[in-house]
């Protein structure tokens, strides 16, 4: 055993003698600050989400599914939302929504699945870790997130093995397999028992954690919730008001790589998110955890600039995405894209690169610093 | 073990399992029994010899030509996403069934090792047809010579889609796979330059693919003959000969060898003294695999007590170990699903660099799935139909089926009412079961 493989041993063997049961439930309720990721699956076209219905290039580059002015929800400077999201305007409207625009990175990947690891580990080439395996491993111990949906492998935010994160379709089923897993105590025979029995120990707490705050048959939250999103936001509300101690909860809602016939599947899909996000937003408000929680949508690109000719866009590169939550401080931050000056592909060039909404979480919203140092925060928290 | 001793003295019940577990998939009672009590090289050079084993015929699979029609035009995009998709599974479910039946673990157990240094995917490639011929090239250098197997998959058609090669033109040089190849496939990242990288792929220029059949071939118009300088060496490089610089590179070899004790040794950082010695010993040996092999598996740190169970059973490990060694089935023949839900999808690895493998095959979340997965398994349905479980087994007494089944002692207690099938299943659910 050479000494980083000592090192890594002997803080799990300290983790596992120094708290006495390792205790996620010896904490009482969970007070901590909480994020919840909406991943939009397919690529969303931030152009026309947060519509710049001011700016004449966005009008000629897309004659066909532009959104005209007299349909936006304007909020400020030229800048409004794609009419699906009436719901979300109360939020705007009481300084608690903020959009982050021209989000991307240099030299963006046009493909869904290496983009996405591109923004789900927060690094251009290395992918082996997700973004938070940065963060949640010195906020706090215990568990870290929960990921509704969704295989293993398709969820490398939540990736790194300082990572404690499960994933569920519903809390109930996950509590009937975590049930099945028994308690053991760490063994320290080899760097590898060292690992599984610590991990076994951890999924354990966790099943046994949630089990008993949400309560084999989990009571319903007030609202309606419908479709993927929407029942993927009523397991993580279920959670946060039964005290589950997770930081960071993802969801999904998909359809939003509209190649062709946009107008009528982003609005389904819009429609979806503003609707499910409400409902959660709601519930949040009323028991009096929405200062608490921050909403954060992102997806692995935007799309083209121009329209093609089935009156969709494909794959492109910067994007805008919302921010929710009690305590965001209202604004559009972050520069518009140049609609004039397209590359090769006919893609805009990124204004803010997407990591900096990681270091405002990071060091912002949980107060741990910033570890993408050159990508400054920003202060809609 | 001391090999001293090793060599003279016969292999006992432990170290004979030890040896089937890590050269095979579980550790099978047949094969166990057939190298205990033989003097320890006698028993490594048994299975390193085990060859013998034809994959079986492979499915209906689209040839090149016809892929090839596909990928031109968007119209036909969906059509070869369906292809590539459906003949893809069909591919993963073929390789899969063959090494739970294989009888020869090792060559398969050696391909996969291989297929992970050199991952080519589906995804990325969407030509099935040529992932297996690239299993069938990687199979048959396995045990041979690396600068072979170097030489055959750089000019590997499904590598040359995968790593952009068949883009790569004098005019317009593509980078991606020289990349790869100095800083995954030989020498590593801190002997070379950004700039080597950009030479290095001028001298691959002209490496593609023939539209007819699917073969490599060079395209001597779009090769850069010019002057490359890489690595400080300055020539009209073309390929092969960028190739077997990078086989002279010590590093080359070394870094085999630190994959080698990740597969075979222990999840701890590979200790340097080991790696160099086992660099040296391949290199000297002209790169021949089945060398290495011998060298490792005879090696002291093989045979160290400390590293019995010290490596962490990869999804196939675990699925088709338990499915070799056991008297257990399938409820549906669905083993290539559970193998890409578990994080291991055959020809389709996350990327370039393969599986991690080591501790990364196992989290919070991977492990509910393994578990859930045996939970399953071992609830009950059994290979034969209306037999009873304890006939099953090759021992019934609860010690040796511990020795036999876990490579370390239990972590959990025995259950306390009797039966051979609880126990086995006690045995199967505990945490030292996830281990080599």
């Amino acid at each position: 055993m050479n000494r980083r493989d000592f090192l890594q041993f002997a803080s799990l063997t300290m983790a596992g003698s120094m708290i006495p049961g390792m205790d996620l439930l010896a904490e009482a309720r969970y007070s901590g600050k909480i994020v919840v990721l909406v991943h939009l699956d397919g690529g969303n076209d931030g152009f026309n989400t947060l519509v710049p219905y001011a700016d004449e290039a966005y009008y000629a580059l897309r004659p066909k599914i532009a959104i005209k002015g007299r349909h936006v929800i304007k909020l400020k400077d030229g800048f409004g939302m794609h009419p699906q999201l009436k719901p979300l305007e109360q939020y705007w409207k009481s300084g608690q929504m903020a959009w982050v625009q021209g989000l991307g990175y240099p030299n963006a990947i046009l493909s869904h699945f290496k983009s996405l690891d591109v923004w789900e580990s927060g690094s251009v080439n290395q992918h082996a870790q997700g973004w938070l395996a940065n963060v949640l491993p010195k906020y706090k111990k215990g568990l870290h997130g929960v990921v509704i949906g969704g295989a293993v492998g398709g969820n490398s935010v939540m990736k790194g093995s300082q990572l404690n994160a499960v994933t569920m379709q519903n809390p109930k089923s996950f509590i009937k397999a975590a049930g099945r897993i028994s308690d053991i105590g760490i063994s320290r025979r080899n760097p590898a028992i060292a690992h599984v029995s610590n991990v076994q120990h951890q999924l354990h707490q966790v099943g046994k954690q949630i089990a008993e705050r949400v309560g084999p048959s989990p009571k319903g939250v007030p609202g309606r919730f419908r479709g993927e999103l929407g029942h993927g936001l009523e397991a993580v509300a279920q959670m946060i008001l039964s005290g589950v101690d997770a930081p960071v909860y993802k969801v999904r809602q998909d359809g939003f790589d509209t190649h062709a016939g946009q107008i009528t599947a982003q609005s389904n899909s819009l429609f979806q998110l503003a609707n499910g996000l409400h409902s959660f937003a709601n519930v949040m408000r009323r028991s009096g955890r929405w200062n608490d929680v921050v909403v954060v949508t992102y997806s692995e690109f935007g799309r083209r600039a121009k329209e093609n000719r089935g009156q969709g866009t494909d794959h492109g590169t910067a994007s805008a995405h919302l921010v929710m939550g009690g305590a965001v401080k209202q604004g559009i931050y972050g520069k518009h894209p140049d609609l004039k000056r397209l590359d090769g592909n006919g893609n805009v060039a990124h204004t803010t690169d997407f990591r900096s909404l990681y270091a405002t979480l990071s060091e912002r919203w949980w107060r741990q610093g910033n570890p993408w140092k050159g990508h400054r925060s920003i202060p809609f928290v | 073990m001391d090999v001293q001793r090793g060599i003279l003295n016969k292999l006992s019940f432990s170290e004979a399992r030890h040896l089937v577990a890590r050269t095979g998939f579980g550790p099978e009672w047949q094969r166990i029994k057939s190298i205990e009590g033989k003097p320890m090289r006698t028993a490594v050079q048994m299975i390193i010899g085990q060859r013998h084993s034809q994959p079986p015929r492979p499915p209906s699979l689209s040839p090149w030509s016809r892929l090839l029609t596909f990928r031109k035009g968007e119209r036909q995009k969906r059509m070869i996403m369906r292809v590539g998709k459906g003949e893809g599974k069909a591919l993963q479910t073929w390789w899969a069934n063959h090494m739970l039946k294989t009888r020869a673990p090792l060559v398969e157990r050696m391909t996969l090792f291989w297929h992970n240094v050199f991952p080519s995917t589906i995804e990325k490639t969407l030509a099935p047809s040529l992932l297996y011929q690239q299993n069938l090239t990687i199979r048959k250098h396995a045990f041979g010579g690396f600068r072979e197997l170097l030489h055959a998959v750089s000019k590997d058609p499904a590598m040359l889609l995968y790593l952009d090669g068949y883009k790569n033109q004098k005019e317009d040089p593509n980078e991606n796979f020289s990349r790869e190849l100095l800083e995954l496939f030989t020498v590593g990242i801190g002997v070379y330059q950004e700039r080597d990288i950009r030479e290095a792929a001028r001298a691959f220029t002209g490496w593609s693919i023939d539209d007819r059949s699917g073969k490599f071939v060079m395209n001597a118009q779009k090769h850069d003959p010019n002057m490359k300088t890489i690595m400080g060496r300055k020539a009209n490089f073309n390929g092969d000969q960028v190739l077997d610089m990078l086989l002279r590179h010590p590093r080359t070899a070394e870094r085999v060898a630190e994959r080698f004790w990740r597969e075979f040794i222990s999840v701890s950082h590979p200790n340097r003294g080991t790696v160099k010695r086992w660099a040296h010993v391949f290199r000297a040996s002209n790169y021949n695999i089945a060398k290495l092999l011998e060298t490792v598996l005879t090696s002291n740190e093989f045979w160290d007590e400390r590293n019995r169970g010290a490596l962490i059973r990869s999804p196939i490990d675990l699925a088709i170990g338990t499915l070799r060694t056991l008297p257990y089935k399938l409820p549906k023949n669905n083993l290539s699903h559970q193998l890409n839900n578990m994080g291991q999808a055959l020809f389709n690895q996350p990327s370039v660099k393969g599986w991690e493998g080591g501790q990364e095959w196992l989290s919070t979340q991977s492990l509910l799935l393994r578990n859930n997965l045996l939970s399953n398994l071992t609830r009950g349905v059994m290979r034969t139909e209306n037999s009873h479980f304890a006939k099953l087994l090759p021992t019934s007494s609860p010690d040796e089926l511990e020795a036999w089944l876990l490579p370390i002692p239990a972590l959990t207690e025995r259950p306390a009412q009797k039966g051979n099938q609880r126990l086995v299943r006690n045995f199967v659910l505990d945490p030292a079961y996830q281990l080599l």
